[in-house]
């Protein structure tokens, strides 16, 4: 706990982050196999933070506290864990929820524990133009007004999708390590700033 | 047809089929044969021809098989939406072709298929810089909009396509001339209108209010308050709906509106006394002043806008020594014709302007004192426009209106062009006022939440950081909505204390993320 305090208060890594800005990490989506066939209504029975309604979804939902997560098991045994804050704290609530299963009587074990997804989220503190993004990286991004708000923006390398938004907060999804959302923060953070530049002018 | 089995009696073989009673009977002796009126089945290319049972015939007379019917009702469907959305005919062959192409001929049935039909029309409209909202061709297919973009952007995808950015000036021009609302208003009014529109909807576009929103109900706003500015009598709720967009989007989008225009309104003399009640009525001088200012050179900008805005200042000044009322609600806004014509006014009788306290000699001479200026400013040196090098003359002489129409922003221009006028005022993107608000509120709390906190761990010095303490929170709360006034703690303050005391840094609580924050630092006891 001391660490990740410590890592809280440390001033930003310049060299890693020349923008001054470090995306914070919202979700992590990872996945894990138990390697056993579950019975789903059993755990559903036994399990006092689980629901399942097989007419809607064939997966048991479960959710635990600390680290505040949510589960889908599966019965094949395959289990999807959302809603971590860290990579970390994503693997220490599947080994959780794979404890309670074997705690439930199943043989289950802890394989092949993968981070599937990054989600990440900053602020650049200024407007962006978002039409004229579009038309200068037409070719990674897609905006469409009367669809969605945001500017959505594929990096090619990393591979990244991002949501830009006017009021210039960013979204940043795809990453399998929060390298990579920093990275493509990085490589956005110049064309943003390219056009705060050219649309406040004549700014007061 | 003889047969080659012998005759049970005479054993020749020369037995005959009787036509009548179908049974065999001997040629010679006459004898008849035992029933058996088995044929053998000939196959081959010189046997009998059966019925071919074909799927997708249903009945007798049907000669169309499976696909052809598929086809067949697939054109018709595509010809009654093409009818539905008033394409011409090349127009029609045009998305024709694209199904054609996109399913290998094989067009398609089932709940999809218009839905398809309805991505390819809008990507043949977008294509070509035609205005078609996506809005009108959902409600016209009955599906969600967002459903069907996807399926534009399969459609897109598919044929690698580049589409140009969505137009909001075609928008509003399609929607003024589609729109029942305007079918009964003059085709020359209809034109000022249109002028007047675009004018507004570029201003729009640079004050960030059609960043990031829907275009259409940005549309239905501009186009009341021009019919507005114009005395043409349409309701807010039927133009929303006649663009298919919500009502309260659209009123917002008005509200919006008037509100930064009353913010560029505050350069007047009179600027304090306009609110957004009284704005539409204030409106032609805005517009005015918007329209002297986006002329303005803006390589010279500051020396010449403030040459027009003094202009304008000296112009207003006129009327306000006069003692005019101006703005208020009292008045109808049919008088407000009344700064349409000025000069040749038929309107314009003694009575009205008893009511405005505003002689006609007055605004006349605000006009001619207007063209003298403007005319000065034009005898001193051709304004440029633009980077572009482009001359432009004034010729405000003719002019008797307020609204001229003359500049730039009245046409079509690019978004650059946009960005580099000037119409009085360059306001920031709502949401990201929002955002930087709720930051310094934010900021706030994390400033009383220290204090209170040093109020329990330091109690001698408690009386003064008490009364700030107190003070900080009702600004606070002034500041925020007055409808929630709340003077006491709640669970913000808690979180952002408790956040503190786990020594989180306060740029990071200044984010907001509270949840996040508080997984990663406080509820971690378990962490590897």
């Amino acid at each position: 706990m001391a660490d990740q305090v410590l890592e809280g208060s440390q001033p930003v890594d310049l060299s890693k982050h020349p923008s001054g800005i470090v995306p914070t990490l919202q979700n992590i989506v990872s996945t894990v196999n138990l390697d056993c066939k579950l019975d789903l209504k059993a755990i559903a029975l036994q399990a006092r933070n689980a629901e399942y309604n097989p007419k809607r979804f064939a997966a048991v939902i479960m959710r635990i506290r600390e680290p505040k997560t949510t589960a889908l098991i599966f019965a094949s045994g395959k289990m999807v864990c959302t809603g971590a804050k860290s990579e970390q704290q994503s693997k220490l609530a599947a080994r959780k929820y794979a404890r309670i299963i074997q705690k439930l009587g199943f043989p289950a074990k802890f394989k092949d524990f993968k981070i599937q997804n990054i989600v990440g989220s900053c602020d650049v503190k200024f407007p962006i133009r978002l039409e004229g993004l579009a038309y200068s990286h037409g070719a990674f991004s897609s905006y469409e007004p009367e669809l969605f708000p945001g500017l959505i923006y594929r990096m090619k390398q990393p591979k990244i999708v991002l949501l830009i938004f006017v009021s210039g907060k960013i979204v940043l999804t795809g990453a399998k390590v929060r390298d990579e959302t920093y990275t493509a923060f990085e490589n956005i953070y110049p064309v943003l700033t390219e056009f705060r530049k050219n649309q406040q002018w004549y700014d007061f | 047809m003889e047969s080659s089995r012998p005759c049970k009696s005479c054993g020749k073989s020369a037995l005959v089929s009787d036509d009548i009673t179908g049974n065999l009977v001997c040629s010679l002796c006459g004898i008849v044969q035992d029933f058996e009126n088995f044929q053998a089945h000939f196959g081959g290319i010189s046997g009998p021809t059966g019925t071919f049972v074909r799927v997708g015939t249903s009945g007798t007379g049907n000669v169309y098989n499976y696909k052809q019917t598929k086809i067949y009702g697939a054109q018709k469907i595509i010809d009654d939406l093409m009818y539905k959305l008033g394409f011409s005919a090349y127009r029609s062959n045009e998305v024709k072709i694209m199904a054609e192409t996109i399913t290998e001929g094989e067009y398609g049935q089932g709940d999809w298929f218009p839905i398809f039909i309805g991505a390819c029309a809008y990507v043949v409209m977008r294509k070509d810089n035609k205005s078609l909202p996506i809005v009108d061709v959902a409600a016209l297919i009955g599906c969600d909009i967002h459903e069907l973009g996807r399926m534009v952007a399969r459609v897109v995808n598919f044929l690698e396509l580049k589409l140009p950015e969505f137009d909001i000036v075609n928008s509003f021009e399609r929607s003024i001339r589609t729109c029942p609302s305007f079918s009964a208003v003059s085709d020359d009014k209809l034109e000022r209108m249109l002028k007047q529109g675009i004018f507004i909807v570029h201003c729009l576009v640079k004050w960030f209010l059609t960043t990031g929103r829907r275009p259409l109900p940005v549309v239905a706003a501009v186009l009341v308050f021009v019919a507005q500015l114009n005395q043409v009598e349409v309701r807010i709720e039927d133009v929303a709906k006649e663009l298919h967009v919500a009502v309260s989007t659209s009123r917002l989008r008005y509200k919006e509106l008037l509100e930064s225009l009353v913010k560029v309104a505050q350069v007047l003399p009179w600027g304090k006394d306009i609110t957004v009640k009284n704005i539409v009525m204030n409106a032609p001088f805005v517009i005015q002043y918007m329209e002297l200012k986006s002329m303005s050179k803006h390589g010279q900008k500051r020396k010449s806008s403030e040459h027009v805005g003094f202009d304008l200042d000296d112009i207003v000044s006129d009327i306000t020594s006069k003692e005019i009322e101006y703005g208020t609600d009292s008045y109808d806004i049919q008088n407000d014709s009344g700064y349409f014509e000025v000069e040749n006014s038929p309107r314009w009788n003694i009575d009205d302007s008893e009511k405005f306290k505003i002689s006609p000699e007055c605004l006349s001479m605000i006009y001619s004192k207007f063209l003298n200026d403007v005319s000065g400013v034009n005898s001193g040196g051709d304004i440029r426009e633009d980077n572009r090098g482009k001359r432009r003359a004034y010729n405000l002489r003719a002019c008797t209106e307020w609204w001229k129409g003359k500049s730039e922003l009245s046409k079509k221009l690019l978004l650059k062009q946009i960005l580099e006028k000037d119409v009085g005022l360059n306001a920031m993107p709502p949401s990201y006022v929002t955002g930087c608000l709720a930051y310094q509120r934010r900021r706030e709390k994390i400033k009383v939440a220290k204090q209170r906190i040093d109020k329990i761990m330091h109690p001698s010095n408690a009386d003064s950081g008490e009364r700030d303490a107190l003070c900080l929170l009702e600004c606070i709360n002034v500041g925020k909505k007055r409808r929630r006034m709340q003077v006491g703690i709640d669970w913000e303050d808690f979180i952002i204390e408790t956040l503190l005391l786990h020594q989180v840094e306060e740029e990071e609580i200044e984010k907001g993320h509270y949840n996040t924050l508080l997984d990663l630092h406080v509820f971690n006891s378990g962490s590897l």
